[in-house]
Parts: structure tokens; sequence; C-alpha cells
């Protein structure tokens, strides 16, 4: 309908009743999930624990970048950054994105799952040259480079686990319950090398070490809201398709192969990001850093396995929230200083008073102090590590306080340094403030309440993943 | 499948991929990339006559249609439009390059990819063959300076790709292969696009003009 309506506030109002629809539908299925096991009305349709999970993530997250978005592009449009036609463009390649999301999500085919996944990078490919500038036209190229040659590698190792089939058999739509049945007639190194070229796929949009050079370019040049979708939305899908696969190479070859495969990754991701993080200069980059960083520690947690499961699964969740709030919180910073350097936002307490205290819990949160519940993931991911890999852990700790220090330093400069004359303050419109302001209550109430269905997909999820 | 024309086609594809990194002229690179979808629709086509599978025709004829003259007609008016006669040069020099993929084409063969090489062990050659070319087209993207050459060799992946499936008999269902070609599509028609819109802000489609990314 928004490719349709020619009116910019009647398609964002469209956009937020269709992510209403999308929000209240996912709880429904999520608790259909929870009483059953799974939901799969179609045959092309299937809904796990951990797929309820991430379908409810992309709505809720989904939801508050709509209505985030609404007044962010409003503001962009007052000063004649962008006129309506683009950001007619924006909604309708955003509902894209989300739908393409969604069906990932929900597909009971590892290869429709492929297909829209590949969809997802397509949609998104235009939004983050949004501006149309030389360096968001890069950050773009760079993106849809990358994230192509990742994805056919996927795909690539998506086909490699097909080999366990007959050409009769393989006549029809492959579901990934027939996989994970044929699984034990795939020759172990075969199943090896597709976990592979997966990992490396669909761990390029995850963003992990070495496929990671995308995301800072990525996340620094997107619109705020589209940085939140990618660091809240994208990598639980992302992960979701990585995880379907490690349960199908377990039956194959044992656990111990990508168990070892995901925590290499994951020390890599979060070592690298905590490193990068000392040296940055823009906030949205330094997003996008600290997004790799936790990317890595939700892989490390699923290496680890026993606890770490269930550590990376609330991470996950805990992540999304507070990771989009940064996002919301460092939009309205751009759109008042109107830059993106660290060094030209200074006294964000006395200036966006609000904006800056929302920054600073986000980061608080982010960064895993208590009593937030990163806190607790991180504690427990790490003691899953320290008994089998005592070393790793050590480097965790290192890493994760070196991130802290990283994050640390800029946030402090940036929210209680002394401000600058010129940038006058106040001016905070409420509809940029709710959205955050959201999530960060979400986090919070989650970090001490999980509600009972979500409670029961939680626990599911770590028995089957 | 008729081993005749295995043994006629695949080296004919292999040999395209490699030609690629030689061509000088992006018109001529779109004529191989067209020259290597051809060996793809004569190999479903063959499949289409063992099998008398409708779909099957109909994803040998949108193959056709949409790798064989629309993406290589696209590309080549683009390269038209914007007088991209000459791709952008390489990192490597042109015998650094065929080092570099004889390299490629022993390591695909070697005991490192046994277990993908062997999933059909009577086609033990073609598959390797078919990996290299997945591993050359990579190459391709990583060696060449221009983004037509990055598009191409993204295309040519997933060419060697398709091209490892039907020889390997990992072929998946006609439907899908219809999602697969759609999305080459819409691919082919966002990288073209960006295409336009580096020429027109960089004067070029040399990527090493990239440089507005700053910390």
């Amino acid at each position: 309908m928004s490719i349709v309506s020619r009116h910019r506030k009647r398609m964002s109002i469209i956009t937020l009743i269709a992510s209403i629809i999308a929000l209240i539908g996912t709880i429904d299925i999520a608790q259909k999930v929870a009483s059953s096991g799974s939901y799969g009305p179609y045959s092309f349709i299937y809904v796990d624990s951990l797929s309820a999970i991430v379908m409810m993530l992309i709505a809720v997250i989904g939801f508050f970048t709509t209505a985030y978005s609404f007044p962010y592009l409003g503001r962009e449009r007052r000063k004649g950054l962008i006129g309506n036609t683009r950001i007619k463009k924006y909604f309708i390649q955003l509902n894209f994105f989300l739908a393409a999301m969604f069906i990932s999500a929900a597909s009971s085919s590892p290869v429709i799952t492929w297909i829209f996944l590949e969809a997802s990078t397509l949609s998104t490919a235009f939004l983050i040259s949004y501006y149309d500038k030389p360096s968001t036209i890069e950050a773009a190229w760079k993106y849809l480079i990358i994230n192509s040659t990742g994805l056919l590698l996927g795909f690539f190792g998506t086909l490699l686990y097909f080999a366990a089939f007959s050409q009769s058999d393989a006549s029809g739509l492959i579901t990934w319950q027939m996989l994970a049945a044929q699984a034990s007639n795939l020759d172990p190194n075969l199943a090896k090398a597709a976990f592979v070229f997966v990992l490396i796929g669909y761990g390029t949009k995850l963003g992990l070490v070495p496929m990671h050079t995308w995301k800072p370019d990525t996340y620094s040049k997107s619109p705020a809201p589209i940085g939140a979708l990618f660091s809240g939305a994208l990598i639980p899908v992302a992960l979701l398709a990585i995880l379907k696969f490690k349960n199908i190479t377990d039956t194959a070859t044992g656990v111990s192969f990508t168990q070892n495969l995901l925590i290499a990754f994951g020390i890599a991701s979060i070592v690298i990001a905590a490193f990068s993080m000392l040296t940055v200069k823009n906030y949205k980059r330094l997003l996008g850093y600290s997004s790799i960083e936790h990317a890595g520690i939700i892989v490390l947690g699923f290496g680890f396995g026993g606890i770490g499961v269930l550590a990376a699964i609330l991470h996950t969740i805990y992540h999304s929230l507070l990771k989009s709030s940064l996002f919301f919180t460092s939009g309205n910073i751009l759109l008042k200083y109107h830059s993106a350097r660290i060094k030209n936002v200074k006294g964000l307490i006395n200036t966006l008073p609000v904006t800056g205290t929302l920054f600073f819990i986000s980061f608080i949160a982010v960064t895993g102090l208590p009593p937030f519940g990163i806190f607790l993931t991180e504690i427990a991911t790490i003691s899953a590590g320290a008994k089998s890999y005592l070393y790793i852990s050590i480097l965790v700790v290192l890493s994760l306080a070196l991130v802290f220090v990283g994050f640390f330093k800029y946030v402090v400069a940036m929210v209680f340094g002394q401000s600058d004359e010129k940038v006058k303050p106040g001016d905070e419109n409420v509809w940029l403030i709710i959205p955050p302001l959201g999530l960060i209550l979400m986090a919070i109430v989650l970090s001490f309440y999980i509600p009972p269905f979500l409670q029961t997909l939680i626990q599911d999820a770590v028995v089957k993943y | 499948m008729n081993d005749t024309l295995i043994q006629t086609v695949i080296p004919v594809f292999f040999l395209t991929t490699v030609a690629m990194h030689t061509i000088k002229k992006n018109q001529n690179i779109a004529i191989l990339y067209s020259l290597q979808s051809l060996v793809i629709a004569a190999l479903l086509a063959s499949v289409f006559i063992e099998n008398g599978t409708f779909f099957l025709l109909l994803i040998t004829m949108a193959t056709l249609i949409v790798k064989v003259i629309l993406a290589p007609g696209f590309f080549i008016r683009l390269v038209a439009l914007h007088k991209l006669r000459f791709a952008a040069s390489s990192y490597a020099n042109l015998p650094l390059t065929l080092v570099i993929i004889s390299l490629i084409t022993a390591m695909a063969s070697s005991g490192i990819f046994e277990s993908l090489t062997n999933i059909v062990a009577t086609r033990h050659t073609y598959l390797a063959l078919a990996l290299s070319s997945m591993l050359i087209s990579i190459f391709l993207m990583v060696n060449r300076k221009g983004a037509l050459s990055q598009i191409i060799g993204i295309l040519s992946l997933e060419n060697s790709i398709v091209l490892f499936a039907i020889l390997a008999g990992l072929e998946q269902s006609a439907a899908l292969q219809f999602g697969i070609l759609f999305d080459i599509s819409i691919w082919i028609f966002i990288a073209f696009s960006f295409v336009t819109m580096i020429y027109r802000h960089l004067g070029s489609e040399d990527v090493t003009n990239m440089r507005s990314l700053q910390d």
C-alpha cells in the first residue's frame, strides 16, 4: 500500500499500522509456538522456538524503527536534506526489508531463507545510499559486493547439504526438517566443508571477522533508523540460519567441529572490534564496531555451549533492543549537531538532556555494566567457557574491558563535556524520544522479568540449539 | 546428462572464466559472461531432454533470456552510455594473474577439496574445474579495480555455483531455480544502477577512486 500511496503522511501511517499488525501477529505466533512447539500452517512456513524469538525481535525493532522514522525524516525534510519522493522510497524499501526478514526467519526451506536474505541485501542497498553522496554510495557499493559474495558462498554451502538427497528426493522443496532427518547420511567431511561455507556466507551478514569490513561504513552512512534495523533485526535473522545449519552439521560430524569454528570466529570478532573501537572518530562507526563485538559474543556463547547457549539467546534479545536505542539516540544527536564526529559533540546532557541521558543509559547497558541483562549474559558466556577454554575466556574479559574503556572515553566526552555555545540547547521532539525510551524500558524489564511464554520459547531454544 | 556435452562445455566454461582476467575491453567481458551463461543453459537443456519436465524447459528459457541475452545486453549498453570501453586495470599484472589462477586451479583439484570434488566420483575433474571457476571468479573481484569487473565477478561466481550444483546432482526444484533467477535479475538491475551512480559522482568506474569513506 505504501507503493501506491502518494501522500507522505499516509504512507508513514500505513507503514506504522502494518508494523503494529506484524507485532501483534508475531506475538500470537510466538504464543502458539510456546504452547505447541512449532507453527506451520502452510508447507513453506515453519516457525520453531528460536524463529519465533527472532520474528518478535524483527517486529519490535521494526515497529519502533517505523515510529522513529517518521519524525526523523520529517526533520531532515524541513532542513532540506531530503524531499517527499525520497521519503516515499524510504518507506517502500523499509517495508520490503522487513518483509524479507520475516519470510527468511519463518521459511521452512533453507533455499527460501537464502533467497529472502539476499532480497534483504538488495532492498537495503538504496537505503544505505539514501543521501546520494559519494560516501554513501561507496558504503552501499561495498555492502552490496561483500554481502552478495558472502551470500553466494552461503548458497553454495546450502547446496552442499543437499548431497544427502538423491535426485528424486530433491525434486520438491527440501525443508529444514528433511535436512535434519537426512543429516546422518551426509559425508562428515562434506558436512564440515558445507558448514564452513555457510558460516562464511551468513557470517558476512552477521558481520563476523574477517567478513566485517562493510559494517562500520554501512552503519555510519545509512540513516539512523536503518542502522537500528541492521543491528537489531538483521543480526538475529542471519544467526538463526547459521544455527539451523549448525544443528544439521552436528548430527553428521559431532558437535566439536562447529563449536570450535564458532569460538574462533567469535573471539576474533571480539578482539578486532575492541581494538578498532580505540581509534574511532565517528560515533556511528563506534556503534558498528560495537555490533561486531556483540555478534562475536553471541556466537562465542553458542560455541561454548551449555549455559553459554542460554546466555547467547538472551544476549541477542538485549543487544537488539539496546543497540537500536543507541542508534535512535545517535540519530537525535546527528539532527542536533549535524556531525557524526565524536569531537564535534559535547555536553549532550545540557544540549539534549533527555537524549543524552538515554544515550548514556544505553551505553552503560550495552557495555555490560550491572544491573542490566547484558552484564549477566556476558558473565554467563565467560563462565561457560572458563572450564574448557580458559585462555579464550581470559582474552574475552580483557577485550570487554578494552571495549568499555574505548566506549567510555567517547561517551563521557560526548555527554558530559563542555557544551558548544553555537549549539542551542533544547528542542527535543517527544516523538524522537519515545522509541529509544521504549526500547530501553523493554530491555530493563526483560533484565528482571521474562514473560512465561517467552521463557518457554527460550528454554525450548536452549534445548534445541 | 550427456557425457560428450559435459566434456565439451565444461572446459569452455573454465576458459571463459580465465579469459575474463585477460580481456581489456568491458564489452568483451560481457560477451564472455554470455558464453558462460550459454553453457549453463545448454546443461539445463540437457537435463530437460533427459527428464522432460516442463518447468525445466521454462528454467532453460529464462536462463537464456536473463543471463545470455538481457544481462550482457544491459552491461554493453551501460558501457556504451558511459563510454567505459576499457576495463580499469588490475592490481596484479597478467603473468602474475595467470600464475595465481594456475595455483587456484591446482588447489581446487587437490586433496584439500576432495570431499567436494568427489561428490560424484566420476565427475571429479569437472567438479574441480567448476570449483576452480568459483575461486577464479572471486579472484576477479579482488584483482580488478573496476566496478563493472566486480559485477561480472559476482555473476560469474553465481554461474560457477550453478554449474557445480548441476554436475554434482545438487539441483533443486525448478520453482526455486526461478526464485534464484529472479533474485539475480534484481541484483543485476541494482548493481547497474549503482555503477551509474558511481560514474556520476566519480567520473570513473575505478573503485580505487572511492576514498570518501573516512572515519
